[in-house]
């Protein structure tokens, strides 16, 4: 990068990043609270019917477990191109790259969410019980408050993912920065690009992870 | 009263079955202080455990007042625990709620008030327990005792008829656990509750129960009102418990009887005798040289009682005539 021309980026098309900047984050965003909206309970069904637990039901945890691990253990780009094509109608542009967004995102978020909700004090949900709270009480009372902090973390770590996963769907012509990079970056070899977009999307995760531990910070217990 | 009848359970331990109970009777009457002792592994947890049904003993039988607890669906038990409290060694605060939020829980729990009800309600428990100074902080920012004060706020939040104590002072300072059990001899009185609780300390037992049950190995091995056993324990478990509060114990020692020469007296005193010169009245009538050799005064639940070990030489009496003279005077006389 020594070589690198600083004067080319008065060359770069700016409002073709805006726009892509854009569709960044409109992906980001719908599919991150798509995720939480299904990894949440996904990690709370895990949870209550692991082995021992409150509701435990081994045969359906070890089916939904190792449904996750084969979701997590694909490159989710790659196999869920035609899933999309058949949910969505389209495999390209924003919408379409959603869809295999959240696929790919929920299982890796309902294991984050399980192994949060696994480090609430089993005393306090003991003492739950013993003031004869049934399970939606303990959920909804006791481990999602409880366990609040650890929730957020889990879903920054998940949005920094997506963020990696958005930029990953450019290569399949999700839309987007990586798109972006992809078409201008790689295929015309304009570096300048590349270079700018790359520096978006750290700032991007930048700015994802501190508003995270901020929320983190405000909602601890002491 | 809390009937249990024959409640076994077990566990299976690396592939061994394991008796946590075995057979444990116990019945115990309405307002009166229960304590269930024991070394650790003795089955108290277990024990405690199964008089709410947070653990479903193998066989046997738990009552409290009509309720037959053993013959109720998940939840039956979940509207009758409502009104059984419990207090836990660790507290098991929310850390997520206030002081004042934490006492509320139970209450929404049951959700049988509204909102304004269940602020009066809070206010009352956290006046009960000394803490309405600071119903707006969190769990994290209380001291040990204060945090216990919570749970028991808590506990008492849906007016139970039962109060269980799991190791309620064990992880407290001693002046603390003085204090928490202040508090919850005062609550047995005010409420006329019932308290039942697991402890290994003998002190708490001394201080705080009327009844006394002795586990050992999943065995209830003594039992009966905690003056008799304290001042005559039956079972050696209960003797070596005893050993670390002070109080005299068993048989003088072989080589110590050869040293003094003299036949040696044990003598307990309970209640008004305990403060009353009987030793040297008694002394007097029969004509007692007194060797004094060890002797302790305390209270037992503000019982005063009083133990002496003494050597003694008789020249009116005989000394296996003592033991009707004192008893006359109120005080057990054993000739050791």
């Amino acid at each position: 990068m020594t070589d690198f021309d600083w004067n080319l980026l008065l060359s770069v098309d700016w409002p073709e990043i805006g726009a892509a900047t854009l569709d960044t984050l409109t992906m980001l965003g719908v599919s991150l609270l798509a995720t939480v909206a299904l990894g949440l309970p996904l990690g709370v069904l895990l949870y209550v019917t692991a082995p021992g637990q409150l509701r435990a039901r081994p045969r359906l945890y070890a089916v939904l477990s190792f449904l996750v691990n084969v979701l997590r253990s694909l490159p989710f780009v790659i196999v869920l191109i035609p899933l999309t094509l058949l949910l969505v109608g389209t495999s390209i542009g924003v919408a379409g790259a959603i869809v295999p967004l959240v696929v790919g995102a929920v299982p890796f978020f309902g294991r984050l969410v399980e192994n949060v909700l696994r480090e609430v004090d089993r005393g306090v949900i003991e003492a739950s019980q013993a003031m004869g709270a049934r399970l939606p009480q303990i959920v909804f009372k006791v481990l999602l408050p409880e366990a609040l902090p650890g929730l957020i973390g889990a879903a920054t770590v998940t949005g920094v993912a997506l963020v990696g996963y958005t930029a990953m769907s450019g290569v399949i012509g999700g839309g987007g920065l990586g798109d972006l990079a992809v078409r201008y970056g790689y295929q015309r070899f304009q570096t300048e690009v590349m270079v700018v977009t790359v520096a978006l999307l750290l700032v991007l995760v930048q700015l994802l992870q501190s508003a995270g531990d901020r929320l983190v910070r405000r909602c601890r217990f002491d | 009263m809390i009937q249990v009848r024959d409640l076994t359970k077990h566990y299976s331990h690396h592939g061994r079955r394991v008796a946590a109970l075995e057979l444990v009777s116990l019945q115990i009457d309405e307002g009166t202080i229960f304590g269930i002792i024991g070394r650790s592994g003795a089955g108290k947890s277990t024990l405690i455990r199964c008089l709410n049904l947070l653990e479903r003993p193998d066989s046997g039988e738990v009552r409290i007042g009509d309720d037959a607890l053993t013959a109720y669906s998940e939840r039956q038990l979940q509207q009758r625990r409502q009104r059984i409290g419990m207090v836990f060694q660790h507290f098991n605060l929310l850390r997520s709620r206030t002081v004042a939020a934490n006492v509320r829980f139970p209450l929404e729990l049951a959700g049988e008030l509204d909102a304004a009800q269940m602020d009066a309600r809070v206010d009352e428990l956290l006046a009960l327990v000394g803490l309405q100074d600071h119903q707006h902080k969190r769990p994290a920012q209380l001291s040990g005792g204060q945090k216990q004060r919570v749970g028991i706020a808590r506990a008492l939040a849906n007016r139970p008829d039962v109060l269980l104590c799991d190791e309620a002072t064990s992880a407290l300072d001693p002046e603390t656990t003085d204090s928490i059990l202040a508090l919850l001899a005062d609550i047995n009185r005010q409420l006329r509750l019932t308290i039942v609780l697991i402890t290994h300390d003998m002190r708490v037992i001394r201080q705080l129960c009327d009844e006394v049950a002795v586990l050992d190995h999943g065995r209830v091995v003594e039992q009966g009102r905690v003056i008799d056993v304290l001042l005559q324990p039956q079972h050696a478990v209960t003797q070596s418990l005893l050993a670390e509060t002070g109080l005299v114990q068993g048989a003088l020692q072989g080589q110590w009887r050869e040293r003094i020469g003299t036949p040696v007296l044990k003598l307990t005193f309970v209640g008004e005798p305990a403060l009353q010169p009987v030793l040297d009245k008694v002394g007097r009538e029969a004509g007692l040289r007194v060797n004094l050799l060890a002797g302790t005064l305390s209270e037992i639940k503000a019982t005063p009682f009083g133990q002496l070990l003494a050597g003694v030489v008789a020249s009116d009496v005989a000394v296996s005539a003592l033991p009707d003279i004192f008893a006359r005077e109120g005080v057990r006389c054993e000739v050791l």
